[in-house]
């Protein structure tokens, strides 16, 4: 499950995520507030081996993720070789630490 | 000299099984030959060294001037148990690493100097010389530390090396370590090197150590290029 | 509008400057330009200044103020403009319109930046910070993670191999060997980075499928422009090159809302623009400078400004059509992969190259007979693009 919020467009139906003031594709100011669906499919992915400064690992794998209903989001992937096109489950999870704060976003294993 | 005073003042040595030399290709297409040296060569190795003493950049003068006094600590039988390797490009000297074992177990890394850069020479020295420590050694960790924020890039962000209490025999720094688990874990990423060495390399590196001139020296550290304002 | 000329070009050599101040550099770079223009002691009007990110990696703002009173150019107008990587186009963009509006009779247009006052991941940290904050930056996206995201597709899409983009990193390096202002200056083998089986020490990923030789440096430095009118060039007595077309365009600040997501959009929209303006098409180009701060991105934009079409710009590379001496050399500069990428100073080193090309004083790296240069500065991943043509006047 995943805590984002994504807007669809009450006038074209444009599914947006992250929040746009007017629709991308019809500059219309309604949406609807809607949650990603809890399945996916991996777009595409990178390995990081030179992450920013704070992050105390090396490889991890970030991707831009289309869930069922439409979303497209990037996250954390959490699979061991991932493939474009596998089939992800999102989940929510620290995903880094700014200061000593832990800050949440999307993860996503395996389906 | 008065050989009974001379052997209280020699630290005792223990027995270190040789490091085999390994040649590198690097990004150039070049060769780079890494090797073990004896003491009898720190007189050509420091010629090398000198020039660095007064480069501020990237605390080569502070790596220069601790690098000299181990080389000459060694050549002169005032340090314990250290160990030299060199990386040569067709007998040019490009690099010098050296460390220090503490005990069978654990050893000490000293200092890396790169005299080409832009070609990761530090960075396959370095990982030359954890290869030697850990691997035919057989010392269990190597305690690390880093006088430049590009040394402590490389070393500690590269390796994920584990912190340690206490002082780094460097100026007490806070030691870090290259345990046996993240080297290999980290090996096939970071240590690159082939062996034998083809003879026809490997006899151009033994037959002179060439040192380049030190206005090449400090032109090739400090780059082509001076600054701009005075 | 009138015409905008290109009386003066310099810059500085880029590299780490760890003893230069970042007005320092810019003072210098302007003044080379000045001089290049022959001003003397002629007042300039206005100061654009090119620079992402000074207050991050500097702890300094206002740059543009204190570079004026560096050089003394007081009371000259002065603005710091920022656009990411493309700040340094957005200056000469703005620098381009007080001129051509009447606004401004002589402007000078700087771009600097310097990066390495701070260790590489928190420059990466620092550069990031482009990204959109809750949808990218959280997770630790990089701009070169933005770039393996679209390379990874591109390469899927397009049949773009590792070869080829290691092919764009010799050839830049290559040129960057003629460029006595390039930051990188070796010549790279294939064996080297990519054939041996231990090239991937030499060449370690930064974000698969990119690698070490894929990305640009990270530069300290400053470029600069003289902008004036037509009449005034004449009087100062110097060869007309002149800009003949600007473009800009935007996209989404994310990767994963473009439809497609290997259509550089504002590429291709910004290049149309300054085609169109020039009354020229991309086949009228002899020199092309383009924003190469990762292997796959020359390939990229060389399709999408619309040199070649979408597929073949590979194609071309490998045909050697884009070497200095090819149908249309690419980046004789070195690129920004060879000369290095202060960012905010980028936009404005192409401007530099490009009028040394088409004077004839690019030296060893001279492309011949060029009097129509192309450059493109790519903002964000993408999502701010600059196109300029330039032209030398007969």
């Amino acid at each position: 499950m995943s805590n984002i919020t994504a807007y669809k467009c009450k006038s074209c139906g444009l599914v947006m995520y992250p929040h746009h003031f007017r629709c991308l594709q019809c500059h219309k100011r309604e949406f609807e507030e809607i949650t990603p669906s809890e399945k996916g499919k991996l777009l595409t992915f990178t390995i990081v081996e030179q992450l920013p400064w704070g992050f105390d690992e090396r490889g991890r794998v970030l991707g831009v993720v289309e869930f069922d209903n439409g979303v497209k989001a990037l996250g954390v992937i959490l699979a061991e070789s991932p493939k474009i096109g596998m089939k992800l489950k999102a989940g929510w999870d620290s995903v880094r630490m700014i200061g000593d704060q832990k800050v949440y976003g999307l993860t996503f294993e395996p389906a | 000299m008065d050989i009974e005073v001379e052997a209280y003042l020699r630290p005792p040595e223990m027995y270190m099984p040789p490091y085999p030399a390994k040649v590198i290709t690097l990004a150039t297409g070049g060769k780079l030959v890494i090797r073990q040296v004896t003491r009898d060569v720190v007189p050509t190795l420091l010629q090398a060294v000198k020039p660095t003493l007064e480069v501020e950049r990237d605390y080569y003068d502070i790596v220069g001037a601790r690098l000299y006094a181990e080389l000459l600590g060694w050549y002169r039988y005032r340090v314990r148990d250290e160990f030299c390797l060199v990386g040569q490009i067709e007998g040019l000297l490009v690099g010098i690493v050296n460390t220090r074992s503490f005990s069978p177990e654990v050893d000490i890394s000293l200092h890396t100097l790169a005299i080409e850069r832009g070609l990761r020479i530090g960075a396959h020295l370095f990982a030359a010389k954890m290869e030697y420590s850990i691997e035919y050694l057989g010392r269990k960790e190597v305690l690390i530390t880093a006088e430049s924020p590009i040394g402590f890039r490389r070393w500690m962000i590269e390796y994920g090396l584990e912190k340690r209490d206490g002082q780094h025999e460097l100026g007490g720094a806070t030691p870090f370590a290259l345990t046996r688990d993240l080297y290999f874990r980290n090996k096939d990423r970071l240590v690159a090197g082939e062996r034998p060495v083809p003879a026809d390399l490997m006899e151009v590196a033994e037959r002179e150590i060439i040192i380049a001139s030190e206005d090449d020296i400090l032109e090739k550290i400090l780059g082509a290029k001076r600054r701009l304002v005075q | 509008m009138r015409p905008v000329v290109v009386a003066g070009a310099g810059m500085i050599p880029f590299e780490r400057r760890d003893e230069d101040s970042l007005v320092g550099m810019m003072a210098v770079a302007g003044l080379n330009a000045m001089d290049d223009a022959g001003l003397g002691d002629r007042a300039v009007d206005a100061v654009y200044v090119g620079n992402m990110a000074s207050g991050l990696f500097n702890h300094q703002v206002s740059v543009a103020s204190a570079l004026v009173d560096r050089l003394s150019l007081m009371p000259a107008a002065a603005d710091r403009i920022e656009n990411g990587p493309a700040s340094g186009g957005s200056a000469i963009k703005n620098g381009f319109l007080a001129v051509a509006s009447g606004y401004a009779d002589i402007v000078l247009v700087v771009g600097g930046e310097k990066m390495r006052e701070v260790i590489g991941p928190k420059a990466t940290d620092i550069v990031a910070a482009m990204t959109h904050p809750s949808a990218e930056y959280i997770y630790g996206v990089t701009l070169p993670a933005l770039a393996g995201l679209f390379t990874r597709l591109y390469m899927e899409k397009y049949g773009v191999t590792r070869e080829h983009l290691t092919m764009v990193a010799i050839k830049n390096q290559e040129n960057g060997l003629l460029n006595p202002y390039a930051h990188i200056r070796m010549k790279i083998t294939m064996e080297g980075v990519l054939t041996h089986p231990q090239a991937h020490i030499n060449s370690p990923i930064v974000a698969d499928p990119l690698h070490l030789y894929d990305c640009c440096p990270v530069s300290d430095g400053a470029a600069a422009v003289l902008l004036t009118t037509e009449e005034i060039a004449k009087e100062l007595n110097k060869p007309i090159v002149t800009i003949d077309g600007v473009g800009q365009a935007t996209d989404t600040h994310t990767l994963q809302e473009r439809s497609d997501p290997t259509d550089l959009k504002a590429v291709t929209v910004a290049s149309e623009r300054a085609f169109s303006m020039a009354g020229l098409k991309p086949k009228d180009v002899d020199v092309a400078e383009l924003h190469d701060a990762f292997t796959i991105l020359e390939i990229a934009e060389s399709e999408h400004a619309g040199f070649f079409p979408k597929g073949e710009g590979a194609k071309a590379l490998e045909a050697g059509e884009t070497r200095i001496g090819g149908k249309l050399p690419i980046n004789p500069s070195g690129g920004l992969k060879a000369r290095g990428h202060p960012v905010g100073a980028t936009g404005v080193a192409q401007a530099v190259e490009l009028v040394w090309q088409l004077r004839g004083e690019a030296g060893d790296r001279q492309v011949k007979k060029a009097t129509t240069g192309f450059s493109l500065n790519f903002g964000g991943f993408g999502n701010n693009v600059l196109a300029f043509v330039l032209r030398r006047k007969s």
